[in-house]
């Protein structure tokens, strides 16, 4: 436990960039999503801060938004290499939240950019002794399994924790066993800790940092809804909007995402020469034309108004309180599928467009989803259904009610989950449990039209 | 569930800049549930020179939910309840956004105290007197400040004497000045309403 305690102080002594803050838990970012206006937040963070009842708005700037983007890969393992101690204290941090909500995070397996992952299993292998190690054998099977594109199965998040379990116990045996083994396991640590400025420096190369299309260091990254990320200059947006990402050919629901500020700077300021040299270069190549061609208005790819289609009862069909699982829509609008055989809790659940055109990719929530699933249309919660759920939710005995509602995965944006949640979660004043329906219709959707409520409500 | 560990962060990162932005917050118990801010009245308005408190709660789902914020002070300000201390600001309900924080949300209130929005008032009554006959509005807010945001500058042993010989128990005494940071007059009306 010693050596434990250790590894957490050295973690603290261990400044990170406020850049890299999430601007939601105040933390190191944990497993970075990239939002489309080109702010970052933890997934957790993400997930957390989402409206499962109409479209999302970024936590700094409030550009609306309606798809969850997945993890960006680069930029975990920029941060792994950066602040590894940091990196790994939160990692333990968010499996031990995991395993209380019951609910999980995808894996972060394999490094898609194809960066010099040894590297890391040599340094993190010798600093922290067993858990790494664990850890390191889960990386290449998942990695494993991602090359061999057999399924989108990923390690299951359960086996993780076991073995992460696993790795406390040896740690803790070892400690137990052997002080000295402990002792020198922390003088390491120590080692570690001191010299990390210099190394972090050494680790982080160009390769690290580069655009999957042009595979030269990134120059204006934006990252896109699948997490990927390019150069700006390197994609192009179709004029029939079916912008698809070049390296997994997902289907992007906005235009082109915003320049990613964040990466851009510590491009500037880790590679300046060369970030200089590339923009040099690309000033030269491309004329403004194609520059404006780039420049695209982006907006939420639904108006405001259809999530009103609920109370109007015409419009597409809205499925308050669930997301698809690949594109990361949320909710979902228009048909939904379930995944009938799928066991974790959370559901699975596709958009139309992905169930039609499933891409290889795990669940948001790490769900084992396997190809010969079967799905079911599912239809989307009735206003009646709805109002018998909030007022029975109201009825109930105050206390239970409100733990069970508080309680962090029924809170806001459940993406898979079967059942609206109860829509007190994403009201500001609605505290009184008596208060008559009305109200708690008003607060369903705060943003919207007010006329049109009153009109057009049953 | 409240994120604790951000709470922790924020009244850290809060207290480093103490000197520059003169925002305070403190927690009234250890549970970091319900806390305290303090704000410098604005230079150039009439709350020039007090210093406001406010009484903080924070629900469940913080950061994901407002912080729930009201004035303890009295204040004369249209988007301020002159009763009761609740305050009108789009950010505290349905604007309020997760990378907001405790510091930034009291900042936004000091600038609500620089810049009120008479059309869309918490008083009505004070509204209509901003709209209608602003000098007797300043002068009012003035004289609001004067009386309630000026911390008196009798020690707390001499407030405290002086309450007990009002006719309350030392104890109570001691216990109400702390809840309303040292301030005699809260502390009496807290006293003849309890």
């Amino acid at each position: 436990m010693e050596a434990e305690e250790h590894e957490i102080e050295l973690a603290d002594k261990e400044a990170f960039s406020d850049e890299f803050k999430c601007c939601v838990c105040l933390e190191l970012l944990y497993k970075p999503v990239v939002l489309a206006c080109g702010h970052i937040s933890c997934f957790w963070c993400v997930y957390n801060a989402m409206n499962s009842w109409h479209e999302s708005n970024c936590p700094v700037c409030r550009n609306p938004y309606n798809h969850f983007p997945s993890i960006c890969h680069l930029l975990h393992f920029l941060l792994k290499k950066l602040y590894p101690l940091t990196y790994e204290k939160r990692e333990r941090q968010v499996a031990e939240e995991e395993k209380q909500l019951g609910h999980f995070s995808p894996q972060v397996g394999y490094n898609l950019f194809g960066s010099p992952t040894n590297k890391e299993v040599d340094i993190l292998g010798k600093s922290l002794d067993s858990p790494s190690q664990q850890q390191i054998k889960l990386y290449s099977e998942s990695r494993f399994s991602g090359e061999g594109k057999s399924s989108p199965c990923m390690k299951s998040l359960e086996m993780t924790a076991e073995s992460g379990d696993d790795a406390m116990l040896k740690l803790v045996t070892s400690s137990e066993c052997s002080e000295a083994t402990a002792n020198s396991t922390a003088q390491e640590c120590g080692l570690v800790g001191n010299d990390l400025e210099h190394k972090a420096e050494n680790w982080v190369s160009v390769d690290d940092l580069s655009c999957a299309a042009c595979k030269k260091m990134l120059f204006k990254p934006v990252v896109l809804n699948c997490g990927h990320v390019f150069c700006e200059l390197c994609l192009f947006v179709p004029e029939d909007g079916n912008f698809k990402c070049p390296n997994c050919q997902s289907l992007q629901p906005y235009g082109l995402p915003s320049v990613c500020l964040i990466i851009e700077h510590f491009l500037e300021e880790r590679f300046s020469d060369l970030y200089a040299e590339r923009k040099e270069a690309l000033l030269k190549q491309t004329s403004g034309a194609t520059q404006a061609r780039h420049r695209k208005n982006r907006s939420a790819s639904f108006p405001k108004l259809v999530y009103a289609s609920l109370w109007l009862g015409n419009g597409p069909k809205i499925h308050f309180g669930v997301g698809c699982d690949y594109c990361g829509m949320s909710p979902i609008i228009g048909e939904r599928y379930k995944c009938k055989d799928c066991v974790e809790s959370i559901g699975f659940d596709l958009c139309e467009a992905c169930h039609n055109n499933p891409a290889k990719v795990p669940g948001r929530f790490n769900q084992q989803h396997k190809p010969e699933h079967k799905f079911e249309i599912m239809q989307p919660t009735s206003l009646s259904d709805l109002i018998n759920r909030i007022n029975s939710d109201m009825s109930d005995d105050e206390g239970s009610d409100a733990t069970e509602n508080r309680d962090g995965v029924a809170r806001t944006g459940d993406l898979s989950g079967d059942v609206p949640e109860d829509p007190e979660n994403d009201t500001n004043d609605l505290e009184d449990a008596s208060s008559c329906f009305l109200p708690v219709d008003a607060s369903l959707d705060p943003q919207d039209d007010s006329d049109e409520r009153s009109s057009d409500f049953p | 569930m409240i994120d604790f560990s951000r709470v922790q962060k924020e009244l850290q990162e809060c207290s480093k800049d103490i000197e520059a932005s003169g925002i305070k917050v403190t927690p009234v118990s250890d549970n970091l549930v319900h806390l305290t801010g303090i704000i410098p009245g604005p230079v150039g308005t009439p709350y020039e020179g007090g210093t406001f408190r406010l009484d903080i709660t924070l629900p469940d789902g913080y950061p994901f939910e407002p912080p729930k914020m009201h004035f303890v002070t009295k204040v004369w300000h249209p988007n301020i309840s002159s009763q009761s201390g609740a305050i009108c600001l789009d950010i505290l309900k349905d604007q309020w956004s997760p990378a907001l924080t405790l510091k930034t949300a009291l900042l936004s209130v000091q600038a609500l105290l620089s810049a009120p929005a008479p059309d869309d008032p918490q008083d009505a009554v004070v509204a209509q007197q901003y709209l209608k006959d602003h000098q007797t509005f300043l002068s009012t807010a003035r004289y609001w400040t004067e009386s309630f945001a000026k911390t008196s500058s009798l020690g707390v042993e001499e407030k405290v004497q002086k309450l007990v010989e009002m006719g309350f128990p030392e104890s109570q005494v001691r216990s109400t000045l702390e809840i309303v940071g040292g301030d005699e007059n809260m502390a009496l009306e807290k006293l003849l309403s309890s």
